[in-house]
């Protein structure tokens, strides 16, 4: 077909209209804007390559030209959207991708012609349903837009200082810290969809307490001298990237626990920095991907995945633990890969031998699968006990 | 049939039946359309000269069909007969190519479910005239719309051989000689070569210039609003200059053209030159005559109006309609080789659609 650059346009408009109101619905079933936000890059990108390479580029285009140019778009698209933070999962990303390029294959190929007996001698041009068409699809994206822009969350600023805590949130907003922000007495989340970003926590019993709550983000956040846990996550669901927790203020804090919500999406905790305490990350009862963490100095376990949770364990540091690096216990299913553990110090006061410095071990009909771990000085290696099993991928 | 037919398409070969089938697929019934030609089967000129050039093969691609819509084209109808996809993936690599044996069962099977042999009316038209409320056709009535698609008005034969004892047109039943001379450098020279070498023969090529290799007469923009645009704003006299240069001698490119000639060169069987030289036969494939005045009903049309012309082209609005008979009451529409002053593709089957939707409009709507 040798398009018009008007014929260009409206075919791409009115090929995506589908998908856009596929997005649309199914943004509104997963309660999820990256559907639309997909669609929405796709639109834009499609229409920036008709108008200014594709038209000047491809006079005439043969039929198997779609394939090369929709790979070459998808690359695109999926580049876009990880670079502008759309948290597209990248399966069903791909999938509603070729899903929306295979309905425009058809729509253009036999639907349009079909519709409109001139549609190829026009260049691919619509007549009077082209504008209608192509207004009903950026209509649907610009309604998208501004049903996100009306309902997202407030933006509260936290001012530089120390403001007495604790801070309790119940309603969706985005807390920001400015630099300098302090929160002495912890920060308390009751509520979905609640980011909190560089905010520094001082004392209290819990850090940050986070309970029956989804879609919290807790960004850049750093905890300080608490009693109990850095970060204590009950039956909730959150992401937490770039966090830094130190200087537990008794024996029996720890850094992150995130437990009982083996019903939820899985959690992800990332980026983080964790020095001191009993455990560096519990994770019980719970579905969550631990990577690319520094855990230092704990007294009890660096990483913990137990009680029947899942996850991966993936390119973490654990440094200096005493007894265990990384457990894996009470029939949990952990991948744990790319870790470096080292210098685990055996734990000889507890008179445990399952405490004997294990970089990494597994623990009562857990079974972790290992690839490409690295243990160093830590006396007891790698081990299993209880009917628990390893499996060594290479 | 004619007693209320407000449509005549005067010519009753592919194009015209394309026209018929396009204005049947739009709504209107047999006995709204008066089909005026010379033999019922619409295929029978194209069907002889296919067969005098032993064509198995056609030019055109998936598109090259005559139902009204070009989805679906031969290359699905194709892949869902034989149950495979490799039509479809030829299609879409520009590669798929209908055998002559599936286009003709495709025109014969259109031809029985349009009805077309209940409003064909057999007879040769000689005049079409403006009258009052349309044109009077012929013996056969006036119609308010009519298309005329007259075909090519005969075979074209150099002069210099015109006299000579030899020559055969390739279009034309023969058989080859054992020293044949093929004149021309077009798709059907290049058909002669090859058949003509498979019968044992030795060829010499005799050519004016050397062919152009393209897979379609036309670049492919100029089929759509694209490259149509920029050929309806040329000036008449670029405009027929262009179409010369579009109407040049080609054949598509590939080893199954080459592949033959080269082994027979290596042999010593194929020779190209200026002169026919001592063949016993000459093979004339060099088309057919061009212009309105090589087609008495034309050419009396032009002259009884005194219609725009330009380098023997009628002057056609880019709706292929004649411009000066052709109003808010009336249509008077070229469809077929005539046809490529308003669509430059207007002489293959894809052109014939053309010229045949926008009169399907004025049918339809007025």
């Amino acid at each position: 077909m040798s398009y018009t650059l008007r014929g260009r346009l409206e075919s791409r408009l009115a090929g995506v209209l589908p998908a856009v109101l596929a997005a649309a619905v199914l943004a509104a079933r997963i309660e999820e804007w990256w559907p639309l936000e997909l669609a929405g890059i796709m639109v834009a990108l499609g229409l920036a390559l008709d108008a200014a390479v594709y038209h000047r580029a491809l006079p005439y285009q043969p039929g198997w030209y779609a394939v090369p140019l929709g790979l070459l778009e998808l690359g695109l698209v999926m580049a876009i959207a990880r670079a502008a933070g759309v948290e597209a999962p990248l399966r069903p990303a791909i999938l509603f991708f070729a899903g929306a390029w295979l309905v425009a294959q058809v729509l253009g190929h036999a639907v349009f012609p079909v519709a409109r007996w001139t549609y190829a001698e026009d260049g691919g041009e619509l007549g009077r349903a082209g504008p209608a068409v192509a207004a009903a699809t950026l209509v649907v994206l610009a309604g998208a837009a501004g049903v996100a822009w009306a309902t997202q969350p407030p933006t509260v600023r936290l001012e530089a200082g120390i403001h007495r805590g604790p801070i309790v949130i119940r309603s969706a907003q985005t807390l920001v810290g400015e630099p300098g922000a302090v929160v002495q007495g912890g920060i308390v989340i009751r509520a979905d969809g609640v980011t909190v970003r560089d905010v520094e926590v001082w004392g209290g019993e819990n850090g940050i307490d986070v309970e029956h709550a989804t879609g919290v983000v807790l960004d850049g956040v750093r905890v300080r001298g608490v009693e109990l846990d850095g970060i204590h996550v009950r039956r909730g669901q959150v992401t937490i990237r770039d966090c830094d927790i130190r200087d537990p203020a008794s024996a029996h804090a720890q850094g992150i626990d995130i437990s009982f919500a083996a019903d939820l999406p899985a959690s992800t905790i990332e980026g983080c920095t964790i020095t001191g305490g009993r455990e560096g990350i519990l994770v019980d009862m719970t579905m969550a991907h631990v990577e690319h963490n520094t855990v230092r100095a704990t007294t009890l376990r660096g990483i913990t995945m137990t009680e029947m949770s899942m996850g991966t364990v993936n390119e973490n540091q654990v440094e200096d633990a005493l007894g265990v690096g990384i457990f894996c216990g009470d029939y949990s299913e952990c991948e744990i890969e790319k870790n470096v553990v080292r210098g685990t110090r055996p734990d000889l006061e507890s008179g445990d031998l399952m405490r004997n410095g294990y970089g990494i071990l597994a623990h009562f009909g857990a079974k972790a699968t290992l690839n490409d771990n690295f243990v160093d000085a830590s006396p007891g290696g790698i081990g299993a006990f209880a009917d628990a099993t390893i499996l060594h991928e290479k | 049939m004619t007693a209320r037919a407000a449509c005549a398409i005067v010519g009753g070969g592919l194009a015209g039946f394309t026209a018929y089938a396009t204005l049947r697929g739009g709504g209107l019934e047999p006995g709204e359309i008066a089909v005026l030609g010379t033999d019922p089967d619409p295929a029978a000129a194209w069907r002889a000269r296919a067969a005098a050039i032993r064509q198995r093969r056609m030019r055109s691609e998936s598109d090259g069909h005559c139902y009204p819509r070009s989805f679906p084209g031969l290359a699905v109808r194709s892949a869902r007969r034989t149950r495979s996809l490799e039509p479809l993936v030829a299609s879409a690599c520009d590669r798929y190519r209908p055998s002559v044996a599936e286009f003709l069962e495709h025109v014969d099977e259109l031809r029985a479910r349009t009805g077309w042999d209940g409003s064909f009316v057999p007879g040769r038209v000689e005049r079409v005239r403006a009258v009052e409320g349309g044109f009077e056709v012929g013996p056969h009535g006036v119609f308010r719309h009519v298309f005329l698609a007259p075909g090519h008005p005969g075979l074209a034969v150099p002069d210099a051989f015109r006299a000579d004892p030899r020559t055969v047109h390739a279009y034309e039943p023969h058989d080859y000689a054992s020293r044949v001379a093929v004149v021309g450098a077009g798709m059907a020279a290049a058909t002669e070569w090859l058949n003509a070498l498979a019968a044992g023969a030795s060829v010499v090529s005799v050519r004016r210039r050397e062919p152009l290799r393209r897979p379609l007469n036309v670049p492919r923009p100029l089929f759509t609003r694209r490259g149509l645009a920029g050929y309806h704003r040329l000036a008449p006299a670029e405009r027929a200059s262009f179409l010369a240069s579009l109407l040049a001698p080609s054949y598509p490119t590939g080893t199954e053209w080459d592949a033959p000639v080269d082994q027979a060169a290596q042999e010593g069987r194929f020779e190209v030159s200026s002169s026919v030289g001592g063949a016993e036969q000459v093979i004339c494939a060099t088309g057919f005559r061009r212009g309105f005045r090589h087609d008495p009903l034309l050419g009396r049309l032009v002259g009884e109006h005194g219609l725009e012309t330009e380098s023997g082209w009628i002057v056609l609005a880019p709706d292929s309609t004649v411009p000066a008979l052709t109003d808010g009451t009336r249509t008077l529409a070229l469809g077929g080789a005539p046809a490529q002053w308003a669509y430059p593709a207007a002489d293959t089957l894809a052109g014939a659609k053309y010229a045949a939707r926008r009169f399907l409009a004025r049918c339809r709507t007025r």
